[in-house]
């Protein structure tokens, strides 16, 4: 075990040496989830209103305060910086309030609002809300109008209002999908979907990279030195595979830990997330020793390292989700450890799964993992007889 | 195979290591074809043969990385296969290739291959010091070794295979590539290793190393041994004898007349201002001769031995010359 312990320890000492490791392994997967959870996820997460008016008004408090509480994000800006914001898609609704609105709200008169949509697809939905909250607040404003009309002073209209609305839980408008593919991602938030693809997308090809060092050490013949110590093939083998491991779990936690903390992203049940991340981990350390042992020239491993990498990610449903797979492409996904790992964290952030529930994905995930690990150890030995 | 017949005079100490007709095929290609030698603690064992001979593949059967066709290795009585960890304990390899890691320190490199030839903590620690002095680098033992020069790598190489103090040190071809400095630094510290007591299987296609350092060699070609024994064993298989030239003034056919006399001498050529004389072990010899000719009436101006070396012994046993 220590034989083991001191294999790994080096691979990771070598591994933090190269700076540029840290960048692809630790600052990139982070930088990547954010653009494209900026750039595809936001239907699917809040919507945002940007609000143009006096801020002092009753409306504009009004409107503001009730968008809020239907869950939008709201912010105030001039009413240019919001025409710009709205071209450039930056916001998914504008609400123009001239002053002149403001006032005959406040005189509890007809109001008009100009509400523009973003042309983007996700801002039609968020349309539909901001005409709801605007109905809210409406309604809201003409019930105070009648009751004070009825002769209410406007702090008891406003108090028996309240207490209305507390007793009497309005329906709300609702956009609802349905589209039952929607329908399972609609529980994720803006980042949840990217964060667990690009997980394991990147978490596989930094470890298949990592087969580049076991054919530099191959190369250097330091591997060939450590087999003419008391060292076994397997102890070997598995000493590299450990220290790639070791890597690429704590690139996965940082992963994790990093999106949950940065992008509010729901990993689920952390321990069980953690379990799949693990053994997706190990598959990962796995393969890259197979093919540490298969090839000759580093170069070559690392581009058939990262082109295999992108390829089972793509496969796997780690770019495009699986669940818009065609048959076959769902079936072949299922060669990868990506789909199997895939489908566990969905269990678990979307559908609250157990440990029961993943047991499958789990269990072919170790298999998998131990399987290539008892290749890479056959074939990193025959490698010895090969001149280099 | 020609034997010197003194060879293989047991001391009744063990063998440190036992090779016996050991075998190893590529495809069709027979590169090691029935090797057999053993070494004895203290030993300095050469393997002396061109590129190509078949030394790294011996070796690397030796040290279990490769499976041999045919034969065996013994190690201290322990049979060596490839899946045996047991004997790879008293065996320290310094491979042919620098065997280290670039991107690590030299002493990263030592306390790296010392764990897994299992030193611990205090002992590692000691013995990774131990060893960067001897290997000169000491004050260097921070630095990656990619900064370093080649004679730095290789004897960094080599420290490392001494680290767990092995019965066996195998070297192969370690002084190829490196300045003469750095060689003769080399060379000495392996000298100074067989009078430790240590069994060395040192692997060379320079006949001056094999010379200077090995107590026996084996002269390897195209897989085969072609012969084996001391220096001097193998070169008696030449019929080798020593030419000494005589320069000088004086009466050189009296000089010529008296050292027919002395006993070794077998031929004498020559004569007016030099004489060439054939003689078995000239070393020995030349006082005996150096007094002879003066005591004759001549002046010597200079006195040169040529001896038959490694190389005319394989010019002798292939038909080739050693170097490529
Ligand atoms: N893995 C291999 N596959 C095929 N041929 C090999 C292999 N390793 C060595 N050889 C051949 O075996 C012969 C002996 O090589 P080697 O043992 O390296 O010689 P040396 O060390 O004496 O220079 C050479 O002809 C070499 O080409
Ligand atoms: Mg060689």
């Amino acid at each position: 075990m220590t034989v083991i312990m001191a294999i790994a320890g080096v691979e990771v000492r070598r591994f933090l040496r190269d700076r540029s490791n840290i960048f692809f392994v630790f600052v990139f997967p982070l930088l990547l989830i954010l653009l494209l959870g900026s750039q595809f996820g936001a239907n699917s997460g809040q919507a945002r209103v940007s609000v143009a008016g006096n801020a002092g008004t009753e409306l504009v408090k009004s409107i503001t305060g009730q968008l809020q509480a239907d869950g939008l994000r709201v912010t105030h800006d001039s009413p240019a910086t919001v025409r710009e914001q709205l071209s450039r898609g930056r916001t998914d609704v504008g609400i123009f309030i001239s002053d002149g609105a403001a006032a005959a709200f406040e005189a509890g008169d007809p109001a008009d609002l100009e509400v523009v949509a973003s042309s983007h697809s996700g801002a039609q939905a968020a349309l539909q809300l901001v005409r709801a909250s605007v109905q809210t607040v409406s309604t809201q404003q003409r019930q105070l109008a009648v009751l004070q009309n009825a002769g209410i002073d406007a702090d008891t209209a406003a108090a028996a209002l309240r207490q209305a609305k507390e007793h009497l839980d309005l329906p709300q408008v609702e956009i609802v999908d349905t589209n039952d593919v929607s329908q399972d991602f609609r529980s994720l938030g803006q980042f949840d979907l990217g964060a667990a693809q690009q997980l394991l997308l990147f978490v596989f090809l930094s470890s298949l990279t990592g087969a580049a060092t076991l054919i530099q050490g191959r190369r250097f013949g330091v591997i060939a030195r450590v087999l003419a110590a008391p060292v076994s093939t397997g102890q070997a083998i598995a000493g590299q595979a450990l220290g790639r491991f070791g890597i690429a779990v704590v690139q996965g936690g940082y992963i994790m830990l990093g999106t949950a903390v940065l992008f509010g992203v729901d990993w689920g049940n952390p321990l069980l997330s953690g379990l799949v991340l693990v053994l997706f981990c190990a598959v990962a350390a796995a393969a890259a020793m197979v093919i540490g042992s298969v090839m000759d020239n580093d170069a070559a491993g690392s581009g058939l390292g990262v082109g295999l990498g992108l390829v089972l990610a793509g496969l796997g449903g780690s770019m495009v989700p699986p669940e818009f797979f065609s048959g076959a492409m769902q079936s072949a996904s299922r060669i990868t450890p990506h789909r199997w790992a895939y489908d566990a964290f969905a269990t678990i952030q979307r559908h609250d799964g157990s440990l029961l529930d993943i047991l499958p994905q789990l269990g072919m995930l170790a298999a998998m993992a131990g399987t290539l690990l008892v290749l890479g150890a056959f074939l990193l030995r025959r490698s010895l007889g090969r001149a280099l | 195979m020609q034997s010197a017949a003194t060879a293989d005079v047991r001391t009744g100490t063990e063998d440190v290591l036992a090779v016996k007709a050991l075998v190893k095929r590529y495809g069709d290609q027979t590169v090691v074809d029935g090797v057999s030698f053993h070494i004895r603690a203290g030993e300095i064992y050469g393997l002396l043969g061109p590129n190509g001979a078949g030394k790294t593949t011996i070796i690397s059967m030796v040290a279990g990385l490769i499976p041999s066709d045919a034969g065996s290795v013994n190690i201290l009585g322990e049979a060596m296969i490839p899946s045996s960890t047991g004997p790879k304990g008293h065996l320290g390899l310094v491979p042919q290739e620098l065997a280290i890691y670039p991107d690590l320190t030299a002493r990263e490199n030592l306390r790296f291959f010392g764990s897994l030839q299992g030193l611990r903590r205090k002992e590692l620690r000691a013995r990774t010091d131990e060893v960067l002095e001897l290997i000169g680098l000491a004050d260097r033992a921070s630095e990656q070794t990619k900064k370093f020069s080649g004679g730095m790598k290789r004897r960094l190489n080599i420290g490392i295979g001494l680290l767990h103090r092995p019965t066996l040190l195998i070297l192969d071809e370690p002084t190829v590539g490196v300045d003469p400095q750095s060689r003769n630094s080399i060379l000495e510290s392996v000298e100074r290793l067989g009078t430790e007591g240590m069994a060395v299987l040192y692997t060379t296609h320079y006949m001056e190393e094999a010379e200077r350092l090995c107590d026996r060699i084996s002269i390897i070609d195209e897989g085969q041994v072609q012969a084996e024994g001391t220096r001097d064993e193998l070169i008696r298989l030449t019929g080798g004898v020593d030419r000494i030239d005589l320069r000088g003034s004086g009466n050189t056919s009296a000089a010529a007349a008296g050292l027919k006399k002395v006993p070794g001498v077998q031929r004498i050529d020559g004569g007016g201002g030099g004489l060439i004389l054939t003689v078995l072990d000239g070393p020995s010899l030349l006082p005996a001769i150096v007094t002879g000719a003066g005591s004759a009436g001549m002046a010597l101006t200079s006195v040169k031995i040529t001896r038959p070396d490694l190389e005319s012994v394989f010019l002798h046993l292939t038909g080739k010359a050693l170097r490529d």
